[in-house]
């Protein structure tokens, strides 16, 4: 175990500069996920806002803590509710949201498909 | 004074709905030729809109701050341009725009349409002159632009200015001649029903207003799409922003319906469809206006929300739809002759493709932009629906879609078999190829990102290898389709290999990311007429040796008092560099923002592209779709 430990370390520097890049890569994809909720329609990441400014530390912080992405997400939806989410969860309010447009995709298949059948 | 006149001018064009309204219909009981008067009285009220227009546009040169619009609007030390422009650049004014194209279109409709019948004309301009009579009431109950304030004030408040800007002064007017037409198209198609004219006949003469109607909603949301990348500041041209969607919306249905008449001008089939298109179009248009105008929605362009306009759109739009259910339902008569014969492969079946998924973006779009409001109301729970959604309900679909999109044009009328199996497998095995070796160099999701490159490749050489063969037939459809291909891997490209940086720097510090480095040279100070400007001076060193200066800009407006910053980009054929600066509160760092953008340009290119296919075909009968 100790072994692994010690292994996971080195890795780890070794690996610095590119875990590095992608933290960075990642606090970015976060906060393009993020509704800068003082701005008019603009994402946390676009913003420069001085709420958008201390939400991109507190993403930073997040990530050095060693939080993954969805760890983040259900973190900042307790604290400033759904609204700050971009990407709507999937759960009891938004099921029509994700599939009715998906039936509407079938239903129209569906219409399709019969103006064929009725004919022969 | 110029205002008092557009204020009374307005009061007559709204006498002259009634005179036309009169004439029209005793003109439909006796008499076998359109009466002359009607056309007359159409002209005349036109007129008086366009010198309530001017009016305005007076009024605003003249900084007339004793009018309230101009007031709220505008500034002295504004330019010039952006006088004139301030004139459509708010609510008020913005309708009376509305309410000149309504008026100006109908004119034009009917003098082009002196060889369709009378009756169909005539229902045409009453249909039309509701419409017209609703956008008079509106303007002048709630939000008349000519309201008189005493004592005159000294000053105005200024133009937003954001909203300072060339691409942005046109944009209105572009995007809403493309609205607008949607007008005639519903009209007509109410008219056709009514007056049993639903034919082939109907569908070539309606197809050069949907052509134009499209063409101008293109362009419009194309500038407007331009002045949000360079103008907010986030590199950017599209964030699935409500109002944006509000103008993609009346586009798909649009699209979904040009494509529609086409089938219909050859046989008389899609009828229905046809017409629940027309309604559609012209209903997302009026609620887009009835979205944005009432501030529910929650976005950069709300700048009038009153409670009062809102529900009038609201009831007006309702109204007009209630009557178009009406009459498709008792007069449209949904029955198509035997005519309705064609087979799985043919070129109508791949029409039906086109329109099946253009409806179910329609539904994405439309469900994504709604939902959130219902959902407020109903259980009072905000959620944000942002562009991740979109993404995820769009991007799956957008692959059968492109390869319909290929062969779909290949084929022909009523019956047709697979042509060119052999050029569609090479061209696929190639696409697929490239895609694999250009995605292969970067660290992002392989699967999905090769298969929805190689299907718009997949497009690209089809339709290329299409000027080849038919040289210049369906050339305007080609052209288009071509253009939409290219916007896909522009756009596909542009996310894939764009490159950014975020990072506070002050003046001569130096910032070292993989591929370059940025020196934050100087800053210098400039007054221009109504803003101070603070100018950064950059350079950016690239890995290659070359380098770039780059300027951004801090503008400190004086009317309103508002700190903007504008981006400075260079632009070249493959990539644009685009850098903005901002302040840091209460320190001396500057936060820089520059973002590589790999085919930016080619994204505007691919839209010019669009709508040159669709508008070459009003000039030559050869290109025709």
């Amino acid at each position: 175990m100790k072994f692994i430990h010690i292994f996971l370390i080195v890795i780890n520097i070794l690996n610095f500069n590119l875990l590095k890049a992608d933290e960075i890569k990642s606090e970015n994809e976060i906060a393009k996920n993020l509704r800068c909720l003082i701005c008019q329609g603009q994402s946390v990441y676009d913003s420069d806002s001085e709420f958008a400014i201390s939400l991109k530390l507190a993403i930073k912080d997040k990530i050095q803590q060693g939080m993954s992405e969805e760890e983040i997400y259900s973190f900042l939806k307790m604290k400033y509710g759904e609204w700050i989410l971009y990407d709507p969860v999937f759960n009891r309010n938004t099921y029509f949201l994700w599939l009715l447009p998906i039936l509407i995709f079938l239903a129209g298949g569906a219409i399709i498909i019969k103006k064929f059948y009725y004919k022969k | 004074m110029a205002s008092l006149i557009g204020s009374y001018s307005l009061s007559f064009g709204l006498l002259f709905s009634v005179l036309i309204i009169f004439f029209s219909l005793r003109n439909l009981k006796d008499a076998e030729i359109l009466d002359k008067k009607i056309i007359t009285l159409t002209f005349i009220q036109f007129f008086f809109v366009v010198i309530s227009f001017f009016g305005l546009i007076i009024s605003f040169i003249n900084s007339d701050f004793s009018n309230e619009t101009v007031f709220n609007h505008s500034h002295t030390t504004k330019p010039l341009f952006y006088k004139i422009s301030g004139a459509w650049g708010n609510h008020e004014g913005s309708l009376l725009l509305w309410l000149l194209v309504l008026t100006l279109f109908i004119s034009i409709f009917l003098i082009k349409s002196n060889q369709q019948p009378k009756k169909y004309r005539i229902f045409t301009l009453l249909f039309q002159q509701i419409i017209i009579v609703g956008f008079f009431i509106f303007l002048i109950k709630t939000s008349s632009p000519f309201n008189y304030i005493f004592p005159t004030p000294n000053e105005g408040l200024g133009l937003n200015p954001i909203l300072q800007d060339p691409a942005l002064a046109i944009h209105p007017p572009i995007l809403y001649l493309g609205y607008v037409g949607s007008s005639i198209i519903f009209s007509s198609a109410l008219a056709a029903m009514v007056t049993s004219y639903v034919s082939k006949e109907w569908a070539k003469h309606i197809k050069q207003w949907v052509l134009a109607s499209w063409v101008f909603l293109t362009l419009g949301i194309l500038l407007g799409s331009i002045w949000a990348y360079y103008e907010l500041g986030w590199g950017g041209f599209w964030f699935w922003d409500p109002v944006e969607n509000v103008s993609l919306m009346p586009w798909f249905a649009l699209t979904t319906l040009l494509h529609c008449i086409l089938v219909m001008e050859r046989k008389k089939i899609l009828t229905s469809w046809a017409m629940i298109l027309s309604i559609a179009t012209f209903a997302l248009s009026m609620s887009g206006t009835f979205l944005v105008r009432s501030g529910i929605l929650n976005s950069v362009h709300t700048f009038a929300n009153d409670p009062e306009r809102g529900l009038f759109i609201l009831i007006f739009l309702f109204t007009l739809i209630f009557l178009s259910i009406f009459i498709f339902i008792f007069f449209h008569s949904g029955k198509e002759k035997i005519e309705n014969n064609f087979f799985w492969l043919s070129k109508e079946t791949s029409i039906l493709i086109n329109n099946w998924f253009m409806m179910y973006f329609l539904s994405v779009v439309l469900i994504g932009t709604i939902y959130p409001i219902f959902l407020e109301v109903i259980t009072a729970n905000k959620i944000s629906v942002g562009p991740p959604f979109y993404n995820k309900l769009i991007l799956p679909f957008l692959i059968p879609f492109l390869i319909a999109m290929a062969i779909g044009p290949n084929l022909n009328w009523v019956k047709s078999d697979f042509k060119d199996k052999f050029y569609m497998m090479i061209f696929l095995t190639i696409s697929f190829l490239l895609s694999a070796l250009i995605i292969k160099q970067f660290d992002i999701n392989f699967l999905i990102n090769t298969i929805l490159v190689t299907s718009a490749f997949f497009l690209f050489f089809s339709t290329s290898r299409e000027f080849f063969v038919k040289r210049f037939r369906n050339l305007s459809q080609n052209i288009a389709h071509f253009g939409f291909s290219l916007l896909i891997l522009s756009i596909l490209f542009n996310n894939i290999f764009s490159n950014e940086v975020i990072t506070n720097l002050k003046i001569g510090e130096t910032f070292t990311a993989e591929k370059f480095t940025i020196n934050f040279e100087n800053i210098e100070q400039e007054d221009e007429k109504n803003f101070k400007a603070i100018i950064g001076k950059f350079n950016v060193q690239n890995l290659d040796g070359s380098s770039d200066i780059l300027n951004p800009e801090l503008r400190i407006y004086n009317q309103p008092n508002i700190i903007t910053s504008e981006a400075d980009i260079k632009t070249n054929l493959f990539t644009d560099k685009f850098m903005t600066m901002n302040y840091v509160q209460n320190q001396e760092y500057f936060n820089i923002r520059y973002q590589v953008k790999p085919f930016m340009i080619w994204i505007w290119i691919s839209v010019l592209l669009i709508t040159f296919g669709g508008s070459l075909s009003f000039f030559n009968k050869r290109y025709e779709i």
